[in-house]
């Protein structure tokens, strides 16, 4: 029944417009007022990101700043660094392992409620019963409520990422709604989109992938700029943005001059997302760290980068942190191609070269598979060519390579089951906080994820990633995440190859900038929709 | 005689339709992969193994496919992972979209492909007939993502005309008038890829039928009897050159929902085809499920409705079992 009901309702609608439309032929323009933008459309290729809500979002980047316009954290970061959010001001007490927080009192909830510190302390509570997997809780002792408006968050340990990974990512519940809420995960109310955030959200189709925000005017930081806020699905961004149907989208480089040409702004980001070669180092021959370096001395980054991206790119740090993050380690050992170091590495762990240049060792020939797909760069699918560069590269080290294109979540689970070789992969976080390398290194940290090494073998690096969690002086932290870096590089458990040149553009007549964050969005979302820039 | 071939022929629908239900169960559950590494794998959380068997726990089916035929006759579907929401009303969701998108283009091409081969078959040996099917036969080899990416090219990018991708203006406050404008206007690029891809073939189909009829007798003596050229092109000729082309037809609407992937894909259009690919793309098992299901007995049910079409067009096909 309900099948026909829908259907019948769809083509009356159709059917009654398409009458109403052979009437009359006439136009309602659209147009924006001075001063205050009437409406801002983003574009997006894949439009579904889940609801914003912290229990409803995909765990990926879109899915977070969608929710980031509706909900609110106690600190924010703009282009400057970290700024107020819900807390005023803030201060850490290294004796007692103390941070508070002095919450803005203009802070109201989207009904209309005050937001208050008991909101902050209930979150806290509630988040550790229910999990919200882009924060941890663990070193938290728990939250105390000291007036209204301020809030004092103890630590169980010192826990060196709190303001990014908690104060600056831990968005704010209103407790009067949360507090009966057993099973978040399935809780789709329209109470649930209540946020302190500077939108309300008004929709989300799924079928079309669209969102519809609006200006929460009584948003504690003065009305948001503009009025609504919409997010629509898009296959051809940069069309969509030359003909102005959208204000702002990701491009690809190419895109750039043409796009420039017309008048549109063009903002570059930092380098803040790696393409890795992943390695199974928990197989012959790849468990020898030889080995491993000899596929580094073998591998050209830049002639990838020339070849299957045209030159936009540039080559990574073999210590995984960004070259433009304040604590990479400018002396991180490198690999420059150097087919002749390969075949020495290779060579002395007993193989020996045979016809045709390729290398053998007791019987059997070298040969490795490596792993290809489609990935998604800044937000974008694009075919993975390194996989046909690499692959002549390590050929013409001596290394045979059968190469086999898979679709993204196939080889993510080889990936994941360690049912591979070689596996080209990538991911970003790269230029946030330095707690991404222990993620992206130790499988305490990140054995749930594709794009980690997953490499425990080291014990210096192992007490390095536990050292970098607990210091919170920033300098002495500096300092071990650089020793991170050099060990890491030396050790190579994966192969960071090359940072991607991302863009975006928008339409500056709307009198919105737009910017990407240094460091990334919350723990280092690389997309430039940040609300501070729709803050008066 | 006759009740007994009914009788077969529901116990082969019925027996096809659980063969597709056991299909629709077991395949997608044969994708390497799952939910969990699918959602999280290219994200910003990184997951401790912990958390990642939590959550596998959590996104997991084990009711055996007892299970999900009682389901099935219970009319519940299941719910999606990723939309937390009914698979049954994200189906209905996009289904008009591509009923519009798809079953248009599959009816109008149809019918123009079946009036112009019938023409240009009348007009036999013409420059017309010589020059459509040389163009036809260009046009049919030329793949929808050729043809969409260059309608893309001159009318969206370079002319401005058509808006590139969706299929409304989303949440344009718009008169009725000027809404249904919006959707046609959206409508158009995607539409005429798809009529490109499909009219060659009809008409080429309806041509080659159309010229092995005309030679027949029965039409001499329509012509003789004095009946008008269009009474004897139409109803006597054409209408024996329709059965093939209901078959394709019949075929291609099959197939619609899965086939109009590469159109909907590159027009960011939203119907069961992106709908299906996000779904696969994130292992979003109750809903491929669902999909794989709806449209497996839509190819069923297109079948039955064919049989039945055949019998109305040629009262012979009654006594073809």
């Amino acid at each position: 029944m309900e099948f026909f009901f829908v259907f019948w309702k769809f083509f009356r609608k159709i059917g009654v417009l398409g009458m109403t439309a052979l009437l009359a032929w006439t136009c309602v323009p659209l147009s924006a007022g001075a001063g205050q933008v009437q409406e801002l459309r983003i574009a997006d290729r894949k439009g579904d990101w889940g609801s914003p809500n912290p229990y409803c979002h995909y765990p990926r980047g879109p899915g977070y700043i969608r929710m980031s316009w509706v909900f609110d954290t106690l600190v924010w970061k703009d282009k400057t660094g970290y700024v107020p959010a819900l807390a005023e001001s803030w201060s850490f007490d290294p004796e007692t392992l103390a941070f508070t927080f002095k919450l803005n009192p203009k802070a109201r909830w989207h009904d209309g409620q005050a937001l208050t510190a008991e909101d902050v302390a209930f979150s806290i509570a509630y988040f550790q019963e229910h999990p919200y997997r882009w924060i941890s809780l663990d070193a938290l002792r728990g939250a105390e409520v000291k007036d209204p408006h301020t809030v004092v968050i103890r630590l169980a340990k010192a826990y060196s990422p709190f303001l990014s990974d908690i104060g600056g990512t831990m968005p704010i519940l209103p407790r009067h709604i949360w507090e009966s809420v057993q099973e978040p995960a399935r809780y789709t109310e329209p109470e649930a989109f209540i946020g302190s955030g500077p939108y309300t959200f008004q929709d989300f189709n799924k079928a079309q992938g669209t969102y519809l925000y609006e200006a929460f005017t009584d948003y504690y930081q003065g009305r948001p700029r503009a009025d609504r806020l919409i997010y629509v699905r898009t296959g051809q961004p940069m069309i969509s943005l030359r003909s102005g149907q959208v204000d702002l989208a990701g491009i690809q480089p190419d895109m750039v001059t043409p796009l420039k040409n017309k008048g549109l702004k063009i903002i570059r980001d930092e380098r803040v997302w790696n393409k890795k070669l992943m390695i199974n180092h928990r197989k012959e021959p790849f468990q020898d760290r030889r080995f491993r370096q000899a596929l580094a001395y073998a591998i050209s980054r830049q002639q990838i980068i020339d070849r299957a991206h045209r030159g936009f790119g540039t080559p990574a740090s073999y210590g995984l942190l960004s070259i433009d993050h304040a604590m990479y380690n400018p002396e991180t050992p490198s690999y420059e191609q150097n087919p002749g170091k390969a075949r020495e590495l290779i060579e002395a762990m007993g193989y020996t070269r045979g016809e045709a240049g390729r290398y053998h060792k007791n019987g059997e020939s070298l040969k490795v598979e490596l792993l290809i797909s489609n990935i998604a760069v800044g937000g974008q699918n694009v075919a993975d060519r390194d996989g046909e560069v690499l692959k002549q590269q390590l050929e013409a080290a001596g290394i045979k390579v059968e190469m086999v294109n898979l679709e993204q979540a196939t080889t993510d689970t080889r990936v994941r089951n360690w049912d591979f070789d070689l596996a080209v992969s990538g991911h970003g976080g790269i230029a946030g906080d330095p707690k991404i390398l222990n993620e992206m290194i130790s499988s305490h940290y990140g054995a749930g994820s594709v794009n980690s090494a997953r490499y425990d073998a080291c014990p210096e690096l192992n007490r390095l990633m536990e050292a970098q969690m607990l210091e919170m002086d920033r300098e002495k932290r500096r300092q071990i995440v650089q020793r991170i870096q050099a060990v890491y590089a030396r050790e190579l458990p994966a192969i960071s190859l090359y940072y991607p040149d991302t863009y975006a553009a928008y339409n500056p007549d709307k009198g919105i900038e737009w910017y990407y964050t240094p460091g990334g969005i919350s723990k280092g979302i690389p997309i430039p929709q940040n609300k501070m820039s729709l803050i008066q | 005689m006759q009740t007994n071939s009914r009788r077969y022929s529901v116990l082969s629908y019925c027996l096809a339709a659980l063969l597709m239900l056991y299909a629709s169960y077991l395949l997608p559950r044969l994708l390497p992969g799952d939910f969990v590494t699918a959602m999280y794998s290219s994200s910003q959380v990184t997951l401790n193994a912990e958390q990642e068997q939590e959550l596998k726990a959590f996104y997991t089916q084990e009711d055996g496919f007892g299970g999900y035929l009682l389901d099935f006759f219970r009319l519940s579907w299941g719910h999606s992972y990723a939309f937390l929401e009914p698979v049954s009303s994200l189906i209905l969701k996009a289904l008009p979209w591509t009923l519009l998108l798809m079953g248009g283009a599959h009816l109008f091409s149809m019918l123009a492909g079946f009036v112009a081969g019938v023409e240009t078959a009348w007009r036999r040996g013409g420059t017309a007939e010589k020059a459509g099917v040389g163009l036809m036969t260009v046009l049919q080899g030329i793949p929808e993502l050729g043809t969409g990416v260059l309608l893309l090219l001159v009318f969206a990018l370079h002319l401005g005309w058509f808006p590139a991708s969706g299929a409304e203006t989303a949440y344009a406050d718009q008169s009725p008038v000027r809404q249904v404008l919006d959707v046609l206007q959206h409508l158009i690029l995607p539409f005429s890829t798809l009529f490109l891809a499909y009219f060659p073939g009809n008409f080429l189909l309806t041509r080659g039928s159309m010229v092995m009829i005309l030679k027949s007798r029965f039409l001499e003596t329509a012509r003789a009897k004095g009946l008008p050229p269009l009474r004897v092109r139409y109803a006597h000729a054409a209408r024996n050159a329709l059965l093939p082309l209901v078959t394709r037809f019949g075929l291609r609407l099959a197939f619609m929902l899965t086939g109009a992937l590469v159109v909907e894909t590159l027009f960011a259009y939203p119907g069961l085809g992106t709908l299906l690919f996000n779904a696969i793309a994130m292992r979003d098992l109750p809903l491929v499920q669902g999909i794989v299901l709806f449209s497996s007995l839509l190819v069923l049910l297109v079948n039955l409705a064919l049989e039945a079409v055949y019998i109305r067009l040629d009262p012979r096909m009654k006594h073809a079992s």
